[in-house]
């Protein structure tokens, strides 16, 4: 559990944070996200000491951090940063291994640990643990900065901006592969981002900053429906509403699909099509290959010479994905229903726009 | 048509001509005595028109073949040329240098003529562009750039040189040379490790303290603009006044002319690189990379030694490189205010008026300055952490 109480911290004239007082629960998210220099990461730098606060103090289970030496301090909090900062000199495997070796792990644990930590933000260990940081791709060093701060198994982690330098279809996997270890991990994080829509997926609470000042701290679903003030309702925006389908991931509304075989008859395709006047095509490997409708099909001589769009990257859902996702989808295509495919392209279900609707209502007060 | 077949090696044409116009002038010089005027004679007439013919043929096949367009095989020819005309030309010059003594007093002399360096430095202009082209092929690289000093230094061991007035010259001073050419060594050597150490301690300062930073660099900059024979004079008055003021500093060998003032000005000169590439060594380290360590907890201590260190020391040694590739040359300065070192044998020979005892110190001075940036060259590249390194992964 991390504890802010009345902290302060003045340069010369100005107040970058101005008695601050935050509490972090023990297993829990707590995202701090306010305009550019209302300062977060001055916050975020104090709890492990690379800032020193001018007054209040930071308690971590109860003991004030400003009695533990700083160095013990932070070995015991793991720290991401969005420049990731991995060392360009030491291969992949050493910048893991940088905090098990400030503590004197034994050789073989700290292999074990490696390996363990690439399997869990999944990049293949064999492939990746001689790798130095410049063959790296951005969303692969994010991953290893994540691995690394995650090494020694600390209880709490500091993150600011981890997934802020790449690109968005990236920043979006790493978010969905973030809240999946969270899940397993349950560590106390603080989060710094500006990326509100990254603030309402990630967080168990969020903690808006202004001015150096606590504006309200409280559920993603409280701050989207309650502001506590006009500063922040205009923060959170008009679009509340959809920014809390971004909370709801689509797995709990994927339903079953009805799908033909791309090399199948064109019979078997119009009878499958007397439901909804179309269905999805599959490959051999059950690949989403595009959809045919009753039209594309008639006096059309093969299922594969009347599929209507093959472009399915446009078309379908990763399994991570949230229904915000789901719903601009739809819109940008012009589609009532979108395919979902899992990490190897296999159909996995559809997502129909009646039961975003559903709960989009259901979200309403 | 014409414009494919046509490529621009401006630098081995440029070094082709010059080897063309070498065979015009004289190769050898025969004097009867060590100082006085002599007769010159060029290529064909000491070692005669089938020699001078093959040289013809060396040189116009290297301007065609800077002409002619080709990568790799057309640089490595161009190499090999180049280092075959090298090879022919140190055996010619020994032994035609023999053939002109025959019938001669014993105290006539032979010197090298303009032709005969003209022929050198074209060659060497040739090896130059070859290299440039063989980046990817380090074999033939080194081979190119070292067979023809190879050849030389066989040569000059089995005394083939032995007829030449230089080795004659150097024959007579064998132990004054190897004398001169350890205090030359220990000259510079002395002065940039004690540069190192001052200019990585101000490097560090420089990055270290916003004040500190502009002094440091205004006055490291200031004094590599002083020329070097003004700095070694104007330590000459304040060095000697101290020496005469404080008695014991003249006992243990300080005193305005020697040694002292030639260290301390070689000192001076090796900081500025040494400063500059220590301070840019440090900055470059990614503050990021910096931010993490400090973040994950590691010590300042830590930080320095574990990343800094590590990512800055290549710069830091390529800054001692420049110093020590420098101080090699500006030692030899230090010979004109009594601090020897082979720059005496260049001075001496000024004063005899003997060409040849000039060489005697001039040529292992380019010799040591090659090996110590070769060496160097090597402490870098194995300093270059494998992450780092270019074109690996």
């Amino acid at each position: 559990m991390i504890r802010l109480e009345q902290v302060i911290k003045l340069y010369g004239e100005t107040t970058a944070v101005d008695g601050l007082s935050l509490e972090v629960t023990r297993g829990e998210v707590c995202v701090l996200i306010g305009p550019s220099g209302c300062g977060k990461t001055t916050t975020l730098r104090m709890v492990n000491r690379l800032i020193e606060p001018t007054s209040g103090s930071i308690f971590i289970d109860g003991e004030d951090t400003s009695r533990i030496r700083s160095e013990k301090l932070r070995q015991s909090i793991g720290y991401a940063i969005q420049s990731v900062g991995l060392f360009p000199h030491m291969t992949v495997a050493a910048n893991i291994a940088v905090v098990p070796e400030l503590l004197h792990w034994e050789k073989q644990s700290i292999a074990t640990r490696t390996e363990e930590l690439l399997g869990l933000v999944g990049l293949p260990y064999a492939e990746y643990v001689g790798k130095f940081p410049h063959q790296l791709s951005g969303g692969e060093a994010q991953r290893i900065g994540v691995a690394r701060a995650l090494a020694a198994d600390p209880p709490m982690l500091l993150m600011d901006e981890p997934f802020g330098a790449v690109d968005p279809l990236t920043r979006e996997r790493l978010q969905a592969q973030f809240v999946r270890i969270q899940q397993d991990l349950r560590k106390t994080v603080i989060l710094v981002t500006h990326d509100l829509d990254e603030a309402i997926r990630l967080a168990d609470r969020i903690a808006i900053m202004e001015a150096g000042r606590l504006v309200q701290h409280d559920t993603p679903e409280t701050i989207l429906s309650r502001p506590a003030n006009k500063f922040v309702h205009d923060f959170v925006g008009t679009d509340r509403a959809l920014k809390r389908l971004s909370r709801i991931g689509i797995t709990d509304f994927v339903k079953p699909a009805v799908f033909v075989h791309v090399d199948g008859s064109v019979e078997a395709a119009i009878l499958a099509c007397s439901e909804c006047s179309w269905v999805w095509v599959v490959d051999d490997a059950n690949r989403l290959v595009g959809w045919v409708d009753r039209n594309s099909l008639s006096g059309a001589s093969s299922v594969r010479d009347s599929v209507v769009r093959g472009d399915t990257e446009e078309i379908a859902l990763a399994n991570t994905a949230t229904l915000r996702e789901a719903l601009s989808r739809m819109l940008g295509q012009g589609l009532r229903s979108i395919p979902v495919i899992d990490e190897g392209w296999r159909l996995a279900g559809q997502v129909e726009l009646g039961d975003i609707e559903t709960a989009t209502s259901e979200a309403r007060d | 048509m014409i414009r494919r077949l046509v490529t621009r090696d401006s630098v081995a044409l440029t070094g082709s001509v010059i080897g063309l116009v070498s065979l015009l002038f004289g190769w050898l010089t025969l004097k009867p005595n060590r100082v006085a005027e002599g007769t010159s004679f060029g290529l064909w007439e000491s070692a005669g028109w089938p020699v001078m013919l093959a040289m013809t043929g060396l040189w116009v096949t290297c301007l065609v073949l800077s002409l002619v367009a080709g990568k790799v095989v057309r640089k490595v020819s161009l190499g090999v040329i180049a280092n075959l005309i090298v090879a022919v030309t140190f055996i010619t010059v020994g032994w035609t240098s023999g053939r002109l003594l025959e019938t001669q007093d014993a105290i006539a002399r032979v010197s090298l003529g303009v032709g005969f360096w003209l022929t050198l430095g074209g060659a060497y202009v040739v090896v130059f562009s070859a290299r440039q082209g063989l980046q990817e092929r380090r074999l033939w690289r080194h081979l190119v750039s070292l067979t023809g000093v190879i050849v030389f230094i066989v040569l000059l061991t089995v005394g083939w040189f032995d007829q030449l007035s230089v080795l004659q010259e150097f024959s007579g001073r064998q132990e004054r040379f190897l004398q001169e050419l350890q205090k030359h060594v220990l000259l510079f050597g002395g002065s940039v490790s004690v540069g190192t150490v001052f200019g990585i301690l101000l490097g560090i300062w420089a990055t270290r303290s916003r004040r500190a930073e502009r002094p440091i660099f205004f006055l490291a900059n200031i004094t590599q603009t002083i020329p070097s024979l003004a700095l070694f004079g104007l330590l000459i008055a304040p060095l000697s006044a101290l020496s005469f003021a404080v008695p014991w500093l003249r006992d243990i060998g300080i005193r305005g002319v020697g040694v002292t003032p030639a260290v301390i000005a070689l000192v001076i000169y090796s900081l500025l690189p040494i400063v500059r590439n220590t301070y840019v060594g440090l900055r470059q380290v990614d503050v990021a990379a910096i931010d993490a360590g400090l973040g994950m907890g590691m010590t300042r201590a830590q930080v320095f030694r574990k990343i800094e260190v590590p990512l800055a020391a290549p710069l830091v040694l390529e800054g001692i490189r420049t110093a020590s590739v420098q101080s090699v040359g500006l030692t030899t300065v230090a010979a004109l205010i009594g601090a020897g070192g082979l720059g005496w044998f260049i001075f001496r020979g000024v004063g005899q008026q003997a060409p040849d005892l000039i060489l005697v110190g001039a040529i292992p001075i380019i010799f040591l300055a090659l090996l110590v940036d070769i060496l160097m060259r090597g402490a870098v590249r194995w300093a270059t952490p494998r992450g780092l390194r270019e074109g690996e992964g």
